[in-house]
């Protein structure tokens, strides 16, 4: 099927006059190729193999002459980037800044990154902070935090809760937050569960006052999948379960009321992830042994029939639009 | 043969696609857009990525607990003949699933159909493999192959057409690295079957298997490539040889190995971007990362950190290069923003898990290593 004959059979169905048909056939022929995606991701790349390789030359050169050009060539160019970003400095705005300067993002988080690897050498070398070990990891954060809402800029503000959930010890990036955290250790749990839930409420109220609305998904990513991993975690691992058993449910609940009224399915699919786990783990626990005997064998077929059912039905039951 | 899920449908949604990346542009009225809604109708049920995976995770679990559930009735003696019959009743019932739900709730690789298709060719596989047993690789490639070949042309999955192309290769590769005449060649061997692959794979098949045909491009295209490129060459002669040295001995016609591995990406990026044909171009892009790291794993002159910082600013100076030069679209290309795709929160992922692993116990040692370096190497 092609162009063509989709325009032809658009005429003989009366749709689209033939003059029409002739002016897309000469746009479909002279559209050009966009390559901006790629462009940029290129550009990115570009940025990570860069900082990347600073942060190695910087180490290895410690103690000889050359290091002291590669620190002002650093410095310099946080200052040059500062000068750019300043320069093409859109006013602040509540919302979704769209007509900010097309390498302002790029710049910016080139600039958050030689931060972090200036700051590590200071510390490294001089021992700029001492043993005040925090406070190395709570500068940056608070400056990212800061950047991310004065440029409007997602990849700073996840970076700023990455360093804000190292400075309580965790990891919260989607992808190793189970494999990364250590959740035997002492208060971790708890800690997790805490910093998940303030960010989700973090999330929920910047879109009640509508002060960046768009950072809430950022928020709830991070946060929820922090929360409900901790909260599993403490269920499978410490007592009380059922207060773990009710705090996980509960976000899971809220995930899914989420999903609702956002129209974002991720959430929703978390929440369902989630809860199934939570629920089934709670069933096994808590049930008495002769109920169990009996539900066993069938309880996984059913429940799963069941979650696909919920799925498919999800957007009547949900009342969701698209 | 007769395809379970509706044809009309799929080109319906196709000519629905086309005529809405038209109406974003203001070529058609919003009126005409509807109207061809009204004239191409489908309802398949499509849902989100999200929703899709979800909906593939439960159907293997109900799948698995279900065939768990009827090997229940034969735990007393687990023989292999046992084994057969239990998967044939599985492979069956799970077919038998597949075809009733595309029909009953209009599904089209909604996550559901998908996750039933996969699991009924590896039931319907299993006997075939416990009945020819000690047979050779190329055997049992060509029964994977015949049996996704039909599922292919039936079903037009995506990892069933990867499936069959890769036990294709395997098939050949085996047979030629069997045959000692054949043996040396066997890279230009391969480089000859993607070409033919390709050049076959470019008739137009139709809309149905639209999706499939990309699958096997982008395997010829890779396969193509590797089988040119002086890094897979040299280390695979040196396996293949049983060669235990600890650097891979120098390999015939290597001038034309370095050619090859040049000119491949350069090419590729060319044709991409002159036929307007994204896969091509990606494809060129990465391969081109690999002709570099090749480059590298050879000529070992310049420390790694200074090569990052030199290939980083590079990089940078020439994309930014490339964004001021295409402001105003050039040679039919251009840098227009595509508004459909936002990919801002996937970016924002992204950058979080490349910063982000930061483990709790380092906080301790901030001052020493790794940690320290924020963006310093992968351990971060």
């Amino acid at each position: 099927m092609t162009t063509k004959s989709i325009l032809e059979s658009f005429i003989n169905n009366g749709i689209i006059p033939e003059q029409q048909a002739t002016l897309i056939t000469e746009y479909e022929r002279t559209k050009s190729f966009s390559i901006h995606r790629e462009l940029r991701a290129i550009l990115y790349v570009g940025i990570t193999l860069l900082t990347t390789g600073l942060g190695i030359l910087i180490y290895k050169n410690i103690d000889t002459i050359g290091h002291q050009a590669i620190i002002v060539l650093i410095a310099g160019s946080i200052l040059a980037c500062s000068y750019y970003l300043f320069k093409n400095r859109q006013p602040f705005s509540r919302g979704i800044v769209t007509n900010s300067d097309q390498f302002s993002q790029y710049v910016l988080i080139l600039a958050c990154t030689l931060f972090l690897i200036l700051e590590g050498y200071l510390q490294y070398q001089y021992q700029f902070f001492g043993t005040r070990y925090g406070i190395a990891i709570f500068i940056p954060t608070v400056l990212f935090f800061f950047c991310a809402y004065r440029f409007d800029n997602r990849p700073v503000l996840s970076m700023a809760i990455t360093g804000l959930a190292s400075w309580l010890g965790l990891t919260i990036s989607p992808l190793s937050v189970l494999e990364k955290n250590d959740f035997t250790a002492p208060g971790i749990i708890i800690t997790g569960i805490i910093l998940g839930i303030a960010l989700v409420a973090f999330s929920w109220l910047s879109e009640k006052k509508e002060m960046k609305s768009h950072f809430g998904f950022t928020y709830i990513l991070l946060g929820g999948n922090l929360a409900a991993i901790s909260g599993l975690a403490g269920l499978f691992r410490n007592d009380p379960k059922i207060l773990y058993f009710v705090i996980t449910a509960a976000l899971c609940a809220y995930l899914i009321q989420n999903a609702r009224k956002n129209q974002s399915l991720l959430f929703l699919l978390m929440g369902v992830i989630y809860g199934y786990i939570a629920i089934t783990y709670a069933a096994f626990v808590f049930l008495p042994d002769s109920i169990l005997a009996g539900l066993s064998i069938f309880y996984f077929l059913f429940t799963s029939l069941g979650v696909l059912f919920f799925l498919l039905n999800v957007k009547k039951i949900l009342r969701l639009k698209k | 043969m007769k395809k379970p899920y509706n044809e009309t449908w799929i080109n319906n949604l196709h000519i629905q696609n086309i005529s809405q990346s038209w109406f974003k542009r203001n070529l058609i009225t919003p009126k005409q857009f509807e109207k061809i809604i009204l004239e191409f109708p489908e309802s398949f049920y499509k849902p989100g990525i999200f929703v899709k995976t979800g909906l593939f995770l439960f159907t293997l679990l109900a799948g698995c607990f279900f065939s768990g559930f009827i090997s229940l009735f034969f735990l007393e003696n687990s023989t292999d003949k046992i084994f057969t019959v239990l998967s044939i009743v599985c492979s069956i019932s799970y077919f038998f699933t597949l075809e009733y739900m595309i029909k009953d709730r209009k599904l089209y690789h909604s996550g559901i159909d998908n996750a039933l298709l996969y699991m009924a060719a590896v039931a319907a596989l299993i006997p075939l493999f416990l009945s020819f047993d000690h047979l050779k690789i190329w055997q049992y490639c060509l029964i994977i192959l015949i049996v996704n070949s039909f599922l292919l042309a039936r079903y037009a999955d995506i990892l069933i057409a990867f499936i069959s192309v890769g036990a294709l290769y395997v098939m050949f590769a085996n047979v030629i690295v069997a045959t000692p005449q054949l043996k040396p060649f066997l890279p230009f061997c391969l480089m000859l079957i993607s070409a033919i692959i390709y050049s076959l794979n470019r008739i137009n098949y139709g809309v149905y298997y639209t999706n499939c045909q990309i699958v096997i491009k982008i395997v010829a295209l890779v396969i193509f490539y590797l089988g040119g490129n002086y890094y897979v060459v040299r280390e695979g002669n040196a396996l293949l040889s049983d060669l235990l040295t600890p650097i891979a001995p120098q390999i015939p016609f290597s001038g034309l190995f370095y050619i090859l591995t040049m000119a491949i990406p350069v090419i590729y990026i060319y044709f991409g971007l002159q036929n307007k044909d994204r896969i091509l171009f990606i494809t060129g892009l990465l391969t081109t990362a690999f002709s570099v790291f090749t480059y590298r794993y050879y000529f070992d002159i310049i420390p790694m950190d200074l090569i990052l910082v030199i290939a980083g600013s590079v990089v940078i100076i020439l994309s930014v290069l490339c964004i001021k030069y295409l402001k105003t679209p050039r040679f039919g290309i251009s840098d227009q923003k595509d508004e459909s795709q936002s990919t801002a929160n996937l970016e924002a992922m992204l950058i979080a898990h490349q910063f982000g692993q930061a483990p709790a116990g380092d906080q301790l040692h901030f001052g020493g290593g790794d940690f320290g370096g924020g963006g310093a190497g992968n351990s971060y």
